[in-house]
């Protein structure tokens, strides 16, 4: 008790209110669920509001799901970096160091947070959640599979970037409320890249909506299905070339990374941050890198469409008609399968330890049901067979991103201007008046006239 | 890619994200450190260092191999030998006076009285001479030069053994060395052997061995060692004290 009470005094204001904001939400989600079993109306109510219900179930489900998405991303940009540098990179908390940025995590949480003097307290706390947030809200429109998206917006693509530049918004707060000449730059910096950037991005999409005469994101991946020649990405490389040069430097990634450049104004905005202020920039970062290759993916690669037909398999297997036999095969089948895979390697090697063949045994036993297991699902139901491959191609471009921030250098910020206004715009134009030109004269486009 | 024109625009970043992908693939240059160890020449024995023993005593025997060894002839040393009785250099010898000089014996942790070093210049070198001669000036032979060196002065005088290095040619340290290893070849003179076996000792049993020694040879080596062999004489018998050295105790 006296532990609890100690956290407790240990806790800020904002932490005490956001613990017991947790402790409620459970209690009333407990509640909820009870009163769902025990009288059938609540269940109707909800139904009735189910787009309030959706979202607030989607909006939840991205929050949690938010920083476990941004520590794999960080554990794959530290380990894929040290490798293209000839390093090993993170080995020691966790399998190959797997759990290291997980320590990192926790370790922010645990650091003094600190607000300098002179700084604008109340901006300077809210500008992490402004940036955090409008990462996380992006992410709301995106399909990851059939069926699981958070909301299918008719505006979708709109929603996506005004969303998306709310960022810029947090960056300033950050950047202003410092106190500091680095911050402020950085700050500056992200407003002009951003804003700059902003337009050839939304631009670079013009095109592509010409052709799928919508703008919610579910709908124009559900038009890239079938063979992956459908894909937007052949029939727009130009605005997908631009979209993705532009959404790097939106994403502050480098090599258009001015706003943090660690080398030269310290860390940008985030300079004067400490603790889990600076944890939620970070987040906010690797989640963007997320939100924004998903983004990617569903435009102009298929999204959670499969790159072929994938030829339909009706499994003939329903478990419940076994009847008892089910569970005395649940009890036995393991057993069996661990000592199979066990004898081979007990026998070949004479050496071996009988429990060392048995853990080997074992861990095949667990790799081949667990392969089993997905192949089923992959089978039997659409959405695991589309978060599949919706993950498979976003953390494709996740490590793209990665791996040009191991090659890269960082540009100069009149290059990074230069760029966006000289070529990127006057790129995105040609690409939109050929692919009107080209709708008009084919009338190909679903959006055609 | 070399067939491309070299004016392509995006054509340098896509060699360089193709060095980073070969890199990827590569074997990685990181040693686990903990895990795996550094692989040093088998002969590696860490930082040169003087080590004392649990009585205070220098370890250092002046044996002058580690000397010998050092490629680059960069190990110096200078002082005398670890029964305090003989004085020993290595390095040219211009330097040897600088060595000397009060503070350099006590940084190395030494007293060297030039006393000591008075009679080891002086004798008469026509007889290594002869016995040079007779082995036709050739190091190999190190070890009959040695011998009849020892036959014409009784021992092997550190001038005699310097002017065997410098015209043989072979390094006084392995001289020194080929000397100290037999049995028969004395550096000092055979009524000094007498004489040694009284020195003050920080072992209380060895002490009290070379008392007895002592007390046992004293009618004919009193008079060349006076402090130590009237010590001895005195003995344990009358309980004479003696100056305490350190991590001797006393009930």
């Amino acid at each position: 008790m006296t532990v609890v009470a100690r956290t407790w005094q240990n806790l800020t204001l904002p932490g005490r209110i956001i613990f017991g904001l947790l402790v409620l939400g459970g209690l009333a989600t407990l509640a909820l669920a009870v009163l769902i079993v025990f009288s059938p109306q609540i269940l109707s109510i909800l139904q009735a509001n189910l787009p309030i219900v959706r979202f607030v179930v989607a909006a939840t489900l991205l929050l949690l799901l938010a920083p476990p998405t941004a520590f794999v991303i960080i554990y794959m940009e530290m380990k894929v970096i040290a490798l293209m540098n000839l390093r090993l990179g993170p080995d020691r908390v966790g399998p190959f160091g797997s759990l290291l940025s997980t320590v990192h995590g926790l370790k922010v949480l645990m650091k003094e947070d600190f607000t300098p003097t002179g700084a604008d307290a109340i901006v300077f706390t809210w500008a992490p959640v402004v940036v955090f947030l409008a990462t996380v809200m992006g992410a709301l429109v995106i399909p990851f599979a059939p069926g699981l998206f958070g909301q299918d917006m008719n505006i979708g693509l709109l929603y996506f970037f005004a969303v998306g530049g709310l960022t810029v918004v947090g960056l300033l707060m950050g950047g202003w409320s410092s106190f500091n000449k680095y911050s402020l730059l950085g700050g500056l910096r992200s407003a002009a890249a951003i804003i700059s950037y902003e337009i050839p991005l939304t631009l670079s999409v013009v095109g592509l909506l010409i052709l799928a005469g919508t703008m919610s994101v579910n709908q124009i991946v559900l038009n890239q299905a079938g063979w992956f020649t459908d894909w937007y990405v052949f029939q727009q490389p130009l605005g997908a070339l631009i979209f993705l040069i532009a959404v790097t430097a939106e994403a502050n990634r480098t090599p258009f990374d001015l706003t943090e450049a660690d080398s030269e104004i310290v860390a940008g905005f985030a300079t004067e941050y400490s603790g889990m202020r600076f944890g939620f920039f970070f987040f906010a970062e690797y989640i963007n890198l997320f939100v924004v290759s998903a983004i990617l993916v569903s435009l102009f690669f298929g999204g959670w469409n499969a790159p072929f037909p994938f030829p339909e398999i009706h499994l003939a297997l329903d478990p419940a008609s076994l009847g008892v036999l089910l569970l005395i095969l649940v009890a036995v089948v393991p057993l069996i399968g661990t000592l199979a895979l066990a004898a081979p390697f007990w026998i070949a090697k004479s050496s071996m330890p009988t429990w060392q063949a048995l853990v080997i045994g074992f861990v095949l036993f667990n790799l081949v049901a667990a392969v089993a297991v997905f192949g089923w699902l992959f089978i039997s139901f659409d959405f695991v067979a589309g978060l599949f491959w919706f993950l498979g191609k976003t953390y494709t471009f996740v490590f793209a991103f990665v791996w040009a921030r191991g090659t890269l250098p960082r540009v100069r910020i009149d290059q990074l201007m230069g760029f966006a206004w000289k070529w990127l715009l006057p790129a995105s134009l040609v690409n939109l008046f050929v692919t009107a030109a080209a709708v008009v004269v084919v009338g190909a486009g679903r959006g055609a006239p | 890619m070399s067939f491309l024109p070299g004016f392509l625009p995006g054509l340098g970043l896509v060699k360089g994200m193709a060095t980073t992908l070969k890199r990827f693939f590569e074997p990685k240059a990181t040693i686990r450190y903990p895990e795996v160890k550094p692989e040093g020449s088998p002969k590696f024995r860490g930082r040169l260092q003087l080590l004392y023993d649990e009585y205070g005593t220098l370890k250092c025997e002046t044996c002058f191999q580690c000397a010998q060894a050092c490629p680059i002839e960069c190990i110096d040393m200078g002082g005398v030998d670890t029964r305090g009785r003989y004085h020993v250099h290595w390095g040219p010898p211009e330097t040897y006076g600088e060595r000397r000089d009060e503070q350099a014996l006590r940084r190395s942790g030494r007293t060297v009285p030039d006393k000591v070093y008075e009679h080891f210049d002086g004798i008469d070198l026509t007889a290594v001479d002869a016995v040079l001669d007779e082995h036709d000036f050739d190091p190999k032979k190190l070890l009959p030069i040695l011998e009849g060196v020892q036959d014409a002065y009784g021992y092997l005088p550190v001038a005699a053994i310097k002017h065997i290095s410098f015209r043989t040619g072979a390094w006084y340290a392995f001289i020194y060395g080929a000397a100290s290893y037999y049995r028969h070849l004395r550096f000092v003179p055979p009524g000094d052997a007498v004489g040694s076996a009284a020195f003050d000792s920080a072992r209380p049993s060895e002490r009290r061995y070379v008392d007895v020694l002592a007390a046992a040879l004293s009618g004919q080596a009193a008079s060349q060692r006076g402090r130590d062999i009237d010590d001895a004489l005195a003995g344990p018998a009358q309980n004479k004290p003696r100056p305490k050295r350190g991590g001797d105790k006393v009930h």
